[in-house]
């Protein structure tokens, strides 16, 4: 019947709204669940979430290997071309030529930080590192070179 | 002169000017603007008078309803934002006339009038002999222009209901016939 | 003990014994103006501050912090900026128009201070219609920020003004209509004769389900009138900017932003008096050394405090409801709130008759 929905209508309302506010007052009262961190202020006690990402990196060894064999799959993985990879050809204790990286060019102002290159990568070259100041004044110094110079493949890893 | 003299005299000025600015303004949002601060005199006269219900009824009725309804209907004609063309002097003249004739029929009705004096004590105007007085039926009550008016208010509610209502059978029939339209087609 | 009324009897006093009646008259409203001015002031720091703060703690934040202990004088720092920011008129835009209406704004609410009992026996003027001054000059209001919207020349600033003044014409009727319960229990429209009758109980506990109802339905009628969240259509940033004051910058859109809190205030005011018992202390039955140590709190106290629980609430509001769409209000004030406060000055009514309340 129209004056039972109209009633009905009338109290649903009230609770309801009762309940958004019983919420809200809650908030209000606990000032320890406040969320805000004052950044520059806790800088050395910020603890950013595990799965945070903030720029891709190649984590070395103390010898300064990497695990990176060149295989370009990050770089078929990247929607965006972020990465870029340069060969050259080393030679093996052989004497053999063998196929190494010279430098894995990453574009930190093309990422996305998508992740979708760690995935790709089969040898857990790269990672995702939790850094996140990245402004700096000239744009070229975006472009980072992710292997030390005159770093090298571990031994091991095909 | 007196304190209370000054200040009524700056009322009926304000009240003047502005009402002789609201028709001769050529933008027609301003001249509700001016009309606005005339009737805000108005009101200023009766609290001046210690008329507080008259002059908070005057407020709530002509500057909170009737301003504001004028105002609207402005906001929602095209071209309002624009000057009105100068008024013909010919027409000037006639209304300056109409104006002026009013005007005397007034003054010689007041000068005509003889105004008693009274030994009755005044009335208080508190809020309940006001209310006493709109309900009553005996002589001096105002029971039956009230009922008048509200019936009238009600008559002109529901006329905007049934003006406002959508038509549900003709927009059926629109719709019949849109389709058959696009039949034909 | 002090209170609002020796003081401003003794100042009284002392003008009358050294000067004549006019010019005691004209210092008496010099004094009171300049008062007015002090408490707009005031009231506009702290509520800014306490509007922020409020909304920090309600969405989990921390809010201003910076200036001062804990923030404290942030909105100092802001009236600050915006006094020395150029207050700019835009092109094609009616300029008398444009620079009266904050002006009027601020006017009105103003005005709308004069009949408000502030504690025991003090009040700038005593009328006996106290009640309907205040909603007649707050419909004033509406003509500020219509003259606001239309002279900015800006369709954004209109869009708005045409909300709000559909928005404020509406609610007038529910908040008039949620007050006259009140009137009609009291018999009268004078603020402090409203308040005496109160001396037995606020009228909210003596007037039960009739009371308790108006009181929510003025609760958001003037929510409304001032048009504020959930109510904000008039400014509704995510849709028009910044609604009627889009145009408006530096000293003169912070006319407007302080009017709007003065009219927070004064219709929190409102309701404390009609419903809270303004100045009046709480009292419980017949409990002889309770109602004693409530009545050692000044007056003044007490209807700073019912008048800022009743701020707090309504920006508890504020900040946990979302905007309603135009429709949205305009169905609940027609289809809603004026039926319900019609049958409910009928049931006011006859419990007045009947004398069934306490």
């Amino acid at each position: 019947m129209f004056i039972v929905k109209y009633i009905k209508d009338i109290f649903g309302a009230v609770k309801s709204l009762s309940i958004g506010m019983k919420r809200t007052l809650y908030y209000f009262t606990h000032h320890k669940e406040i969320i805000t961190q004052q950044y520059p202020d806790n800088k050395d006690t910020l603890v950013l979430p595990e799965r945070f990402k903030g720029e891709v990196v190649m984590p070395h060894n103390e010898n300064n290997e990497h695990r990176c064999t060149g295989c370009q799959a990050c770089e078929l993985a990247c929607p965006n071309g972020t990465i870029k990879v340069i060969f050259k050809n080393d030679l093996t204790p052989e004497g053999k030529k063998k196929k190494a990286i010279d430098k894995l060019v990453y574009h930190l102002e093309l990422c996305t930080m998508c992740n979708l290159c760690i995935e790709a990568c089969p040898s857990d070259a790269i990672k995702m590192a939790q850094t996140f100041e990245h402004s700096v004044y000239d744009r070229s110094q975006l472009t980072k070179v992710l292997n030390n110079p005159g770093s090298k493949i571990m031994e091991g890893v095909e | 002169m007196k304190g209370a003299t000054i200040i009524f005299y700056l009322l009926a000025t304000l009240t003047l000017v502005c009402g002789v600015l609201s028709v001769t303004t050529r933008q027609i949002f301003r001249a509700a603007i001016y009309l606005l601060f005339s009737l805000i005199g108005i009101a200023g006269l009766y609290f001046w008078m210690d008329y507080q219900f008259i002059a908070a009824v005057q407020i709530v009725v002509y500057v909170g309803g009737i301003v504001v309804l004028i105002i609207f209907s402005i906001f929602l004609t095209q071209q309002a934002g624009e000057k009105l063309p100068k008024q013909r002097i010919d027409r000037k003249i006639f209304s300056a006339l109409a104006v002026f004739c009013a005007f005397a029929l007034t003054m010689l009705q007041l000068y005509q009038h003889t105004f008693y004096e009274t030994a009755d004590e005044p009335v208080p105007a508190t809020v309940a002999n006001i209310g006493n007085r709109m309900l009553s039926v005996k002589e001096g009550g105002y029971a039956l222009p009230f009922e008048v008016v509200s019936i009238l208010l009600l008559a002109a509610l529901i006329g905007c209901i049934v003006i406002a209502m959508r038509d549900k059978t003709m927009n059926i029939e629109q719709g019949t016939l849109n389709k058959e339209v696009e039949k034909g087609k | 003990m002090w209170s609002f009324s020796n003081i401003a009897d003794q100042i009284h006093e002392w003008l009358s014994s050294t000067f004549n009646p006019t010019w005691t008259l004209i210092i008496e409203m010099v004094i009171a103006g300049v008062c007015v001015i002090g408490l707009f002031a005031a009231l506009g720091l702290v509520l800014v501050i306490m509007e922020r703060k409020v909304s920090a703690w309600i969405q989990i934040r921390l809010g201003p912090n910076r200036v001062g202990p804990k923030g404290m004088f942030q909105s100092l720092a802001d009236t600050l900026k915006l006094l020395v920011k150029e207050g700019m008129t835009p092109n094609g835009a009616d300029k008398f128009l444009f620079n009266l209406a904050p002006f009027i704004a601020m006017i009105v609410a103003m005005l709308l201070f004069a009949p408000i009992a502030f504690a025991r026996d003090f009040q700038l003027w005593d009328l006996n219609i106290g009640v309907l001054y205040v909603s007649a000059v707050s419909s004033i209001m509406v003509i500020s920020i219509l003259m606001a919207g239309w002279s900015s020349n800006n369709k954004y600033s209109l869009m708005g003004a045409m909300r709000s003044g559909a928005q404020i014409v509406s609610y007038e009727l529910s908040a008039g209509l949620s007050i006259l319960a009140i009137v009609v229990f009291t018999g009268s429209l004078s603020v402090p004769d409203i308040v005496r009758s109160q001396a037995d109980g606020w009228w909210i506990f003596k007037g039960h389900i009739p009371a308790i109802i108006a009181f929510i339905i003025f609760l958001i009628a003037v929510t409304a009138e001032t048009n504020r969240a959930p109510f904000d259509l008039a400014e509704a940033e995510s849709e028009l900017t910044a609604g009627f004051h889009t145009e408006y910058s530096g000293m003169k859109f912070a006319l407007f932003f302080l009017a709007e809190y003065m009219n927070v205030f004064i219709v929190c005011a409102i309701g404390a008096t009609l419903f809270l018992g303004g100045w009046m202390p709480f009292h419980i039955g017949n409990w002889e050394g309770f109602n004693h140590a409530m009545d050692w709190i000044p007056s003044s106290v007490w209807f700073f405090g019912k008048t800022f629980f009743l701020i707090f609430v309504i920006m508890w509001f504020r900040w946990t409801f979302p905007r309603l769409r135009i429709d949205q209000l305009l169905n609940l004030e027609w289809k809603y709130l004026l039926p319900i406060s019609m049958f409910n000055i009928l049931l006011a009514t006859l419990m007045a008759i009947m004398g069934w309340h306490f």
